[in-house]
């Protein structure tokens, strides 16, 4: 290989190559496979197992009467058979194109985009068939993730009288494991030593990462930071008159009794205040970090993080709700993360929503928990879902998130907001960085469409702290006003 | 107020202000108490009272022994950092006024530019079990760490809650700045800045722009007291203190009173207002000009209305009309201020006030009567008001 200061150079005959190989993909586009029917029928068992993993509350999923329109892709999902997974039908174009890249070494796969198109809601005892279309393959690129070309299929549902109830666009990557883009250069000094040969990790250890500034107790305070190792938000209760008092003191200022106790609290609050400190940063904090004043529903303030939200989110009056950090060996800390209102009993009418209205943001803990039920229950058996060896021998750092569960917690979280009858007609999402056990994702959006027959337009974001995860928008279509009350029309 | 009128500032005496002295602060401790002296006309022998801040690390018995003094009758300090210098003053007007000293001293020295950065905060303090230490426990864990960083707690919800904006913050750091820029003793001295500099400078802790915050400074500033009655022979026109007053008010912490009912007033600064107001017998109408602390702009507003210049939450209105600059109806931190001149923990600004009783600031104001002047916000603080003599 040649060295170059300028464009990279192009070998004319490996560009021949690529061309040739390119054009065999091409030719494939277009083909379209043989109908599969879904081994079982849509049904409850399945229902009730993807609302509990995504924390989905909508009671007409939750008593049988339709299936979550999120789920279209999950009823004729191959699965395991016999513990095994399914070897692929070679009758089917995506098939036939994944196998050509693999052998091409293209060994890799990520989702990157999802489009799902509802056409009506289905209902226990639905069979589906899927037909699955390759739409497009895209020539080489180079994306951060490797070398690769994205695979764009159609698959097209329908019900047991040949009906449409939907589709589904999806678009892979297949890339070339180990050629993305570096995203962060190398120190010359650790070079130096992997050029002579030499382990930087064993020369240049990292040093540990400075702790937060330790808290002081003593015996007067014990109690609270106590709690805190318990995962309890303890706050101090004089027992004369049931006064609450934050920071503690040694006797109630008001009767001066030094009877005290504590309330747990419930962890709900909202913002008061809060800055957001630039400068000078401390190398303990990840920034941009925001100091908050929240007031908790009990009554009393305290000094507190907000984690899982940019700052261009916050917004004084914002509900939150308490986590905890565990920052040195005997010490945790309170934080607080946004906190979505209860799911709305009464679905929105469409006369109540206006372009701009943002939805409530809502973070959403990614738990290993929530990666692996959500895969199984999307029926999604990819061992980098559920198996940490196997994530990380094809080059992931953990587990992460399948591109379904991001749909379905998208949708969970719109649905929250609109109400149990808001209908669905599209769900339309693109992946960014992975949702990796231990971090939180904040969803946010606005609508932004409101069309003359109710359907309104969404659009969202769902990130993390590595940045955006999800982006997507959503249309659906909310009863009018009128149609709600028993006189429409009149 | 039984002291009130009966004592003045007789002597003003500093160093240079910088960014690096290329001293001790001993050093400027010293030089700035023989400079009030001289100021004067005072022997420093003569001097056998002292009353500094608790932050200050130059000793009263250091600054003594330099000076010759053979004896001190009484020694006092007043705790809470820029909270402290109208107390001080208040200290050593008590001292002289009840006969317990002739002549105090109040000083306070210090390189918190080139040794320790004051604006750096409490990341790396020493912790005990004692309650002033723990008392960080409840916001130093979260980041909460600076004195910026304190202040920018109060200035989110004050803007909240009376639409205040970083501009209307930002019109206090132009004024300031403007009349730094004709001081030559000032940081700012011939640099002016614009609302748009402002709203360009970087942020520290939002909503605070760098040039929202006062300086870190190098430098020492000295004040002595004494009796009216002996100040008729000395060589300067007294600046006759017609109150001195201290604040703490009902669940007061310190710099984070996060936790009362209403967070956009002083409710400290309240309480020094009321006293100075009823001991000297004036109101805001008396006050030909201010010295309003302003170690970060969003604080004076909320000083503005507990002194009853303006209603609360209309101070930006009363900026904004242009009443602090020179010219207007109560300009104030004539010198530049804390955020123009230099900031040595309020003492400057009192030094300030003096001149403008002499008639001897770089921004007279014309037909001055009487100074207010106020310590440092959000801890427990004190204030003073300066009149003419009789």
């Amino acid at each position: 290989m040649t060295s170059s200061t300028g464009a990279a150079e192009v070998d004319p005959a490996e560009q021949a190559a690529k061309e040739a190989f390119f054009a065999e993909l091409v030719e494939m586009v277009g083909l379209t496979g043989s109908p599969k029917v879904a081994r079982d029928p849509v049904n409850v068992a399945t229902v009730h197992n993807w609302c509990d993993a995504m924390s989905e509350a909508n009671p007409r999923f939750r008593a049988g009467e339709v299936a979550p329109p999120a789920m279209l892709n999950v009823w004729t999902m191959p699965g395991l058979l016999m513990g095994e997974q399914l070897p692929r039908d070679m009758s089917e174009p995506q098939y036939q194109v994944y196998t050509k890249l693999d052998d091409a070494g293209f060994s890799s796969v990520v989702a990157v985009n999802s489009e799902q198109v509802y056409e009506r809601y289905l209902v226990p005892g639905d069979v589906l068939t899927q037909t699955t279309t390759l739409v497009d393959v895209s020539p080489e690129k180079a994306t951060a993730l490797g070398v690769g070309h994205f695979v764009t299929t159609e698959v097209a549902y329908t019900d047991a009288a040949g009906a449409s109830v939907g589709s589904v666009f999806f678009r892979v990557l297949k890339f070339k494991p180990g050629t993305g883009r570096r995203t962060t250069k190398t120190d010359p000094k650790r070079q130096a030593l992997l050029d002579a040969g030499l382990d930087p990790d064993e020369l240049m250890p990292a040093k540990p990462r400075p702790k937060r500034p330790m808290p002081q107790w003593n015996q007067d305070q014990a109690w609270h930071w106590e709690g805190l190792r318990a995962r309890e938000l303890r706050i101090q209760r004089f027992t004369d008159d049931g006064s609450l008092l934050h920071p503690p003191a040694n006797c109630n200022p008001a009767t001066q009794s030094m009877d005290y106790d504590y309330i747990v609290a419930s962890g709900k609050a909202t913002l008061y205040s809060y800055t957001v400190p630039h400068y000078p940063q401390i190398p303990a904090f990840d920034y941009p970090m925001v100091v908050g004043l929240v007031e908790l529903e009990e009554g009393v303030r305290l000094i507190t993080n907000i984690v899982g939200v940019k700052p261009d989110q916050l917004e004084i009056g914002m509900p939150l709700e308490v986590c905890f950090i565990d920052t040195h060996d005997d010490v945790t800390l309170h934080q607080f993360r946004p906190a979505a209102p209860a799911p709305r009993a009464d679905t929105l009418v469409a006369s109540a929503v206006a372009v701009g209205d943002r939805l409530p943001l809502a973070s959403i803990p990614i738990e290993p928990r929530l990666i692996i039920s959500t895969a199984l229950a999307t029926r999604d058996f990819q061992d980098v879902h559920h198996d940490v060896a196997a994530a990380k021998a094809k080059g992931s750092k953990d587990i992460f998130m399948n591109i379904l569960t991001s749909s379905g917690l998208a949708a969970r979280w719109i649905g929250d907001w609109a109400g149990p009858d808001a209908t669905f007609r599209r769900l339309k999402i693109g992946l960014g960085v992975p949702n990796y056990p231990g971090d939180t994702m904040t969803m946010s959006g606005s609508v932004t469409e409101v069309a003359d027959d109710g359907a309104i337009t969404i659009g969202f974001t769902g990130t993390n702290a590595l940045g955006a995860h999800i982006t997507g928008t959503a249309e659906i279509v909310l009863p009018d006003a009128g149609a709600t009350g028993e006189g429409s029309g009149a | 107020m039984k002291f009130a009128r009966e004592t003045a500032i007789v002597g003003i005496g500093a160093t240079e202000f910088s960014k690096n002295s290329g001293r001790t602060p001993m050093q400027l401790a010293t030089e700035a108490c023989i400079a009030a002296c001289a100021d004067a006309g005072v022997d420093p022998k003569l001097v056998n009272g002292m009353s500094v801040f608790s932050a200050e690390k130059n000793t009263e018995i250091e600054v003594a022994r330099n000076l010759g003094i053979p004896e001190l009758t009484f020694f006092s300090m007043i705790h809470h950092g820029g909270g402290a210098p109208g107390g001080v003053v208040q200290q050593a007007a008590m001292a002289v006024y009840t006969g317990v000293a002739d002549y105090v001293l109040c000083y306070r020295a210090f390189n918190e530019r080139s040794w320790h950065r004051f604006g750096s905060g409490v990341q790396g303090r020493h912790q005990t079990p004692e309650a002033f230490d723990i008392s960080f426990s409840w916001s130093s864990p979260f980041g909460l760490l600076t004195p910026a960083q304190w202040v920018a707690m109060f200035a989110t919800r004050y803007m909240h809650q009376y639409g205040a904006t970083s501009e209307d913050f930002g019109r206090v750091a132009v004024a300031d700045r403007r009349h730094a820029a004709t001081n030559p003793k000032a940081f700012f001295y011939e640099k002016p800045i614009t609302l748009e500099d402002h709203q360009n400078s970087r942020w520290i802790a939002e909503p605070l722009h760098l040039l929202d915050c006062c300086q870190e400074s190098d430098g020492g500033q000295a004040l002595l007291i004494t009796t009216v009655d002996r100040a008729r022979d000395l060589a300067q026109k007294p600046a006759v203190i017609a109150a001195a007053a201290q604040g703490v008010a009902e669940d007061q912490h310190m710099m984070k009173s996060y936790y009362r009912d209403d967070i956009t007033g002083i409710p400290e600064m309240g309480v020094v207002a009321r006293q100075l107001w009823s001991g000297s017998g004036l109101g805001p109408a008396d006050i030909q000009t201010a010295t309003i602390y302003d170690h970060f702009t969003p604080l004076v507003l909320p000083q503005l209305e507990e002194f009853g210049f303006c209603a609360p939450g209309e101070a930006k209105d009363f900026i904004a009309d242009g009443n602090i600059e020179i010219g207007g109806g109560l300009p104030i931190n004539t010198n530049g201020g804390q955020l123009g001149e230099a900031y040595i923990h309020g003492m400057n600004g009192i030094a300030e006030g003096v001149r403008q009783i002499r008639g001897s600031s770089v921004n007279q104001v014309p037909d001055v009567e009487n100074v207010l002047v106020t310590a440092g916000t959000a801890v427990p603080t004190s204030g003073l008001i300066l009149t003419q003599p009789d």
